[in-house]
This record gives C-alpha cells, sequence and structure tokens, in this order.
C-alpha cells in the first residue's frame, strides 16, 4: 500500500477537519445573532427534522439543564453551550456510562443537536469542557417506552495503552525480520539473478504489507518504502519514486540495472532508518483502531483495482497480507471490543470468509493478477472485502479515544 | 436525398446491398394508444402493494439502472439478500430519520439528502431478477419464471458482455440525481457482501420541449404512444403476470449522434414517421393524433419502414404486443474515437418479452434507424411480484416454496 498523503483520518487531517468545523460554527453564531458576544440565547433555528425536541444547558454549572420532561423514543436535544469554553457533551446511561450519543466541540454560544434513541432506563448528560473536570448533569429516568439505540462506553487512551504498546513491540519484531529481507533482496539484485530477486522481493514485500497497521505513523519513512508514483511528475522515471514499488517495476521490467540497483540499497538503508524511527516512535493509541479498519480500505483501493501493481501481479497475495496485518490490530483491541461491539463475531466470520476467498485464489503456489480475476471470482472477492470493511467501521467508531469522564 | 423517397432501402443498407441488420430501437417511438396524461405527476407511491408500484410510475427525471450479481454463499444468505433490500427499500420510499448509531458506528445514512430522508419525491424502486439466479446456485431453477430467459443478440446488436445481463437489475427514480444516488450508495451499502454491480448506467429525462412528451438526444419525442396506466384490465392484459409481477428488457442504446446531425430533417422524419417540432406522426397534426395506416397504404406520407409504423402497426394482430416503456436517456462522456457517447437507456415492462418485445423487435428488422443506433447491453428481466405489508419481502414466495439443496 502507498504510503503517500496523510490517512483519511491522520492527526494532521482531523486537526484541518477541526479548524473547518470551529469556522463554520462560528460563522453560524454570527449569522444567528450579529456577534459571538452579544444577546442572550439565539432564536432557534428551524429545526432540520421533526423529531421532538429538547433544549439543554451546557455549562459546568448547570449541565444538562432543561432535560425535565423525559420521554422515550427517537428524540433531537439541543445543546446551548452557555458557558465560555467549548465543551464535549454525552449521553449517556446513568449506571453503565455507555454513551448513545456525542457531539464534540460545542463552541461556546454555539447550540449543536443530538439525537438517540432512548428507550426504559436512566440516562445523564455529561459535559467536558476544556481544561476542565467532567461535570455530569441531574439523572433523568424514562419509565417507560421501547429499545433504545446502540450504546457503548467509551474507549480512553488508558484503555488503548496497552494494546498500542503490545502491537509497537511486534511490530519492532517484524522490523528485523524486514530488515533482513530488504538486505536479502538488495544481494540478489545485485546478484543479477533477476529470477531470484522477484522471489527475494515477493518475500520482502509481503513482510511489508503485513505490519499495514503501521504505516500511517511511519510517515515519511513509510513513503519512501512504499510509495506510488502517484504526485510524481517524471512517473516510474522520477527521481523520487523509491522503494519496493520502484523495484517491482525494474524486476518485470526491461530497466537499467545501475538504478535497480540503487533503489535496492536505498530501500534497504530506508528500511533500517524506518527501524530506527520506530525504536523512537510512540505510536499514537488512536492510531490502532483507525488501522485496523484502514488496512482494508487500502487493499480495496490500490490492490484491487491493481492501481499499485507495478508488474508483478502480485496484488492479491499483498491483499492476504494485509488481511493478516488488520488481524494482527484487530488481535490486539478484541478485549476492548468484546463488551463494546455485539458486531464481532459477524465481524470475525466476515474476516475468515475474506481469508478463504483469497486463499482459493493462489494455484500452484502463484497468485493471478487482479485484473485476470473471471468475474464471478472477482466479485466475490470484492464483496468480501467490501462487508469486511462495513463491519470494521464500526473498530475504529469505537475505539476512537474519548476523554476519560 | 440519402434514401430514395419510396424504397425501404436506406443509406448504409443501399450500399451494403440487402445485408441491413434486424432488430434495433423499439424505444424510438412505439406502440399504441396515445397517453400524454400518464405524465401526469403521482403523489406518494405506497412501497406496499400486489405490483411493485413503480412499475407504472411514469418516467421520472433521474434513474439509475443498476445489474447486480448476487456474491450469496448460498440460498439463506440469498433471503437475507433480499430481505435486507426490502427493509431498506421501505425505508427509502417511506422516508424518515435514520436511526443514531451513537458512538458505535460511522453515520448510518450519507447525509446527501439532509438529516431527515425525505418522504416526498421519495426514490421509487423497482427489483427484478435475471435468468442467471435461477441457476444452480441457489437451487432455483424449478422455481424460474416460466417466460423468464437469457437476453439473445438481436442481429444488429454489438453486445458487449460487461454491459449484458444480471442476477438481478435495480431500478432507482426519482426527480433529483441526488435521490438516486443517495439511494444507490444506501442499497449497496447494506448489502456488500451479498451482491456486487456488474454494470451500471444512469439516466435521465428532460422536461417536455416545449410541451408534451419528452424528447431523446435526436430531438424526437419519445414515448408518445403508451398504453393507459390507469386501465387495470389493459395492465392485467398488457404488463401483469399472473403472480403479480413483470417482465423488464433493458437495451443499452448508443445514438450516433453526430452522424444523426448530418442527416436532413425530411430524413430523420421518415425514419421515425413523426414530425420532429410536434411529435405528431406525419399523417397528423397532434402528438396524441393516432396514424391512419389504412388511408395510406403504400407508405406515401408515413413510410412503411418508419420506424413507428414498423414497431406498432395498429393492426388486430400486433395489438397485444405493445409494450409499456418507461426509457430515458443516457449521457456517459466520449467514446475513443472522440465522438459523445450518448444515447438510450431502454427499458419496457410487458407480461411476456417474446410475445410483445421481441416480437416488436423482429419487426424492426432493418428499419433506416438501425444505422444511427448500436445496442450494447441490456437484459431480460423477471420484474418481482410486490411486496405485500411489513412481513412480506421481495422474492419470498420464490424463496420460500424451495426446497431445493
Amino acid at each position: 500500500m502507498p504510503g503517500s498523503g496523510p490517512s483519511p483520518r491522520s492527526p494532521r487531517a482531523s486537526a484541518v477537519c477541526g479548524a473547518l468545523l470551529g469556522a463554520g460554527a462560528l460563522a453560524l453564531a454570527l449569522w444567528a445573532y450579529g456577534s459571538p458576544d452579544r444577546g442572550p440565547a439565539p432564536p432557534a433555528a428551524p429545526p432540520a427534522d421533526p423529531l421532538p425536541r429538547t433544549a439543554v444547558e451546557v455549562s459546568p454549572g448547570a449541565c444538562g439543564r432543561g432535560w425535565s420532561r423525559p420521554r422515550p423514543g427517537l428524540q433531537a436535544f439541543a445543546l446551548h453551550n452557555t458557558s465560555g469554553t467549548a465543551a464535549e457533551v454525552r449521553l449517556q446511561d446513568a449506571r453503565s456510562g455507555a454513551v448513545y450519543g456525542e457531539t464534540e466541540d460545542v463552541a461556546p454560544g454555539t447550540t449543536r443537536v443530538l439525537r438517540a434513541r432512548l428507550g426504559k432506563g436512566t440516562y445523564a448528560f455529561v459535559c467536558l469542557h476544556d481544561d476542565a473536570d467532567a461535570v455530569t448533569g441531574p439523572t433523568v429516568r424514562i419509565a417507560e417506552g421501547g429499545g433504545s439505540g446502540p450504546a457503548a462506553v467509551p474507549v480512553t487512551s488508558r484503555d488503548l495503552i496497552p494494546p498500542a504498546l503490545d502491537y509497537q513491540r511486534r511490530i519492532a519484531r517484524r522490523l528485523d525480520d524486514l530488515v533482513a529481507r530488504t538486505a536479502a533482496l538488495r544481494t540478489a539484485v545485485d546478484s543479477g539473478d533477476r529470477a531470484a530477486a522477484r522471489r527475494t522481493w515477493l518475500a520482502a514485500h509481503l513482510a511489508y504489507a503485513r505490519m499495514g497497521a503501521a504505516y500511517g505513523a511511519f510517515g515519511a519513512a513509510a513513503d519512501a518504502v512504499d510509495r506510488t508514483t502517484a504526485g510524481l511528475p517524471g512517473g516510474v522515471h522520477d527521481r523520487h519514486f523509491t522503494g519496493f514499488h520502484r523495484i517491482e517495476y525494474g524486476l518485470w521490467h526491461d530497466t537499467d540495472a545501475p538504478g535497480l540497483r540503487h533503489a535496492a540499497h536505498r530501500l534497504a538503508a530506508d528500511v533500517r532508518t524506518l527501524r530506527e524511527t520506530w525504536r523512537h516512535t510512540r505510536m499514537d493509541p488512536a492510531d490502532l483502531g483507525r488501522r485496523a479498519h484502514e488496512i482494508l480500505e487500502d487493499t480495496e483501493r490500490f490492490e484491487l483495482t491493481g492501481r499499485t501493481d507495478y508488474g508483478s501481479g502480485t496484488g492479491l497475495a499483498t491483499a492476504r497480507a494485509n488481511l493478516d496485518g488488520t488481524d494482527e490490530a484487530l488481535d490486539r483491541l478484541r478485549p476492548l471490543l468484546r463488551t463494546r461491539y455485539p458486531g464481532l463475531p459477524a465481524l470475525d466470520r466476515s474476516l475468515a470468509r475474506t481469508r478463504h476467498t483469497l486463499d482459493r485464489q493462489r494455484r500452484g503456489g502463484t497468485w493471478p493478477p487482479p485484473a485476470r480475476l473471471p468475474r464471478a471470482r472477482r466479485e466475490r472477492l470484492a464483496a468480501d472485502i467490501g462487508d469486511a470493511l462495513e463491519r470494521l467501521a464500526s473498530v475504529a467508531a469505537v475505539c476512537d479515544v474519548r476523554r476519560a469522564a | 436525398m440519402r434514401r430514395p423517397a419510396v424504397t425501404p432501402l436506406h443509406r448504409r443498407g443501399f450500399l451494403r446491398g440487402a445485408a441491413a441488420g434486424l432488430g434495433t430501437a423499439a424505444g424510438l417511438g412505439t406502440a399504441a394508444a396515445a397517453d400524454v396524461a400518464d405524465r401526469a405527476p403521482l403523489t406518494a407511491v405506497p412501497f406496499h402493494g400486489k405490483h411493485q408500484a413503480a412499475v407504472l410510475t411514469p418516467p421520472a427525471r433521474a434513474t439509475v439502472l443498476a445489474a447486480l450479481d448476487v456474491t450469496a454463499a448460498d440460498r439463506a444468505e440469498l433471503a437475507d439478500l433480499l430481505r435486507t433490500l426490502t427493509r431498506r427499500a421501505r425505508f427509502l420510499t417511506d422516508g424518515g430519520m435514520p436511526p443514531p448509531a451513537g458512538i458505535t458506528a460511522p453515520p448510518p445514512d450519507s447525509g446527501i439528502l439532509g438529516p431527515r430522508v425525505p418522504g416526498e419525491d421519495a426514490v421509487r424502486i423497482t427489483l427484478s431478477a435475471g435468468a442467471s439466479l435461477f441457476d444452480d446456485r441457489y437451487g432455483l431453477a424449478p422455481h424460474a419464471p416460466r417466460l423468464l430467459r437469457t437476453m439473445p443478440a438481436f442481429p444488429d446488436d454489438d453486445l458487449d458482455p460487461a454491459w449484458c445481463h444480471g442476477d438481478l437489475a435495480l431500478q432507482l427514480c426519482a426527480d433529483n440525481t441526488d435521490t438516486v444516488l443517495h439511494a444507490l450508495r444506501d442499497l449497496t451499502r447494506h448489502t456488500r457482501g451479498g451482491m456486487q454491480i456488474r454494470w451500471r448506467l444512469d439516466g435521465f429525462t428532460g422536461p417536455p420541449r416545449p410541451t408534451g412528451t419528452p424528447r431523446n438526444l435526436f430531438g424526437f419525442k419519445d414515448g408518445i404512444a403508451n398504453p393507459d396506466v390507469r386501465d387495470a384490465r389493459l395492465m392485467r392484459r398488457l404488463v401483469w403476470t399472473d403472480t403479480g409481477g413483470s417482465h423488464l428488457v433493458v437495451r443499452l442504446i448508443r445514438m450516433h449522434v453526430e452522424f444523426w446531425d448530418r442527416v436532413t430533417l425530411a430524413e430523420q422524419e421518415r425514419m421515425l414517421g413523426r414530425s420532429r417540432d410536434t411529435g405528431a406522426p406525419l399523417d397528423g397534426d397532434h402528438e396524441t393524433d393516432t396514424p391512419r395506416y389504412a388511408h395510406d397504404p403504400t407508405g406515401e406520407v408515413i413510410p412503411l419502414d418508419s420506424h413507428i409504423r414498423l414497431a406498432a402497426p395498429r393492426t388486430p394482430d400486433t395489438d397485444g404486443q405493445q409494450l409499456l416503456r418507461r426509457s430515458y436517456s443516457y449521457d456517459r462522456g466520449v467514446d475513443a474515437g472522440g465522438n459523445l457517447d450518448m444515447g438510450l437507456l431502454f427499458c419496457c415492462y410487458q407480461r411476456d418479452p417474446e410475445r410483445q418485445f421481441a416480437a416488436v423487435q423482429k419487426r424492426l428488422a432493418g428499419e433506416p434507424l438501425a444505422d444511427y443506433v448500436t445496442p450494447f447491453g441490456g437484459g431480460y428481466f423477471f420484474t418481482l411480484p410486490g411486496v405485500r405489508d411489513g412481513a412480506d419481502w421481495y422474492g419470498r414466495a420464490l424463496l420460500e416454496g424451495v426446497s431445493g439443496p
């Protein structure tokens, strides 16, 4: 998978999104009552939905005030922040702490809508103002009603640090292996034995694909190791085209041997750098859930479409290795998911099925290029990976790091 | 003049001798019983009923036609797929608030129609099954609709296998493009593992220009003569099967518009048999006028080989061949030669595709119009009976009546 560009949920992208949302909220506030600081409560904007609506105050002193007439069913809460600091607001089960809905970044003076389906039970709002302790509002009891919407106890960074550390150690071991494999690749390329070099290349590339979960955390170092020609004006001849796919291009096309040797030496060096970087990097625990989801997103986008195929036709082997990489990240999260994600068994079945489908494509030790799969087999594979992705999306959502309340 | 006034030989037919092709666009202005009121906007189209309601509704402004292949592993999974499709289609047709997922999953709806899926101008959905669904995969062979066949290649067709057939055909219609795309995303998202899109063509209907029946991309009013959908007895005779289903024929017909635009108006009108300006048959003044072929036995006014005359001779023995046409225009960019790739997404419903569509198609063999169009894809499908109530689902009778593998 290519390491170029930030992953959709990289910290950088989130920061930008946050800034944009903030600006939007500010613009809305200006539109609503002229200035963010002036005036009492803003006139209510016309609701975007026909749901029963309850106005609820967000502030350290009066969190949850206004929810005086509890009712069951699908409903909306208009959360108005009367304080001077932005807040995150949660609606949770008063007993278990399972969260039915959250709204991040309710800016001072603004109103945000939170929708939830609530059944019989006890509930409370929690207001988490910036730089302040969480405040839990009054407990509200709904005496009757049907089932509530889905809820989960938030995952905090404390929950995620042990699995992330474990994961980091595993990746460190895999990097040792990768260093050895890319050194072997360098030797094989130097020897001029193309058949041996191709075999060594595949083994090394799959070793990399198996640690897929870590690519976002590697940053620019991963870019050099596994980039495509995207963004390179000179395409495959661009001098910045480096890494596995540059070598793949050289090994499966008749290109200049010195260039290929240079690329193999460079890759071995870059992977050693990667290992060094990894030793001194502390992986963001929040990355674990995202990676469990996004490895296969990359597989679907780049391997199944052949985008990352520079001649070897081994996209399905990469996909299979990516699946192992997904398992590796997911396994670390299992203890957290078991109580939070009822769809976990179905996800496991879906991943097992994808594994089985991929393994069946392998004939006589080789994998057909995805583009040459007969239609029915291609559709089956796309269906399996698509199904797994829909289920993995919840893993990332549930394992998003949330503040401890 | 490209075409002698009265001989049935047309340009390329003339040049190539008598090897003129058979069968083309039955959609370019066929059939009987004029019904412009057919276009009166319908209000709410109920989801439940004996038939799928969207069969009879007038063509909408926008459509998506997607042929899908089922990837379900067995009959139980196929039933799951059909139940899921029913559940989603019911929601999309009725509209409503998507249930909040809280912190457990990404938002359940794409949001492109706003926070609430509107029930007004809701999408109209039709689900049909192709002959391939009744192969040995799901043990459905003994239950195949009696008249369902795989679409044959008619002599003038230039079929691309990538654009033909499919286990299912899903048609989404609405007066706004975002509505149909919203539905497409919703339905595919919820069925990722169970089916995959095989091919897809989007279509549109222009507004009346300036009045009456909308025009196709040859500039002619298309679909003027359609049986009256308000006549229940006529619909039973022409459209519905005894089980409450119907047969859908889809033909993807490229229209060579550059070539067409280089043909004189007189020749164009003689090929169609109608006036381009008014849509009136060449022996009439208004589009609703019925051509009087008996007064013109030699084709002096409306040529014997004109499209409307071949397609619907208005004789007692062809009376039962009428089709309910539901065609759209399509536009999909540019071909390899630099010509505009646009044409007709021809759809028609009938009780018996052999007796109706194929009979008309065979009669159109060698019509002059054939030189200006190329059918390149499509398929024959059985439109499932309607979903009767909240407990029913698409194809239930079909699957529950089965005791196969």
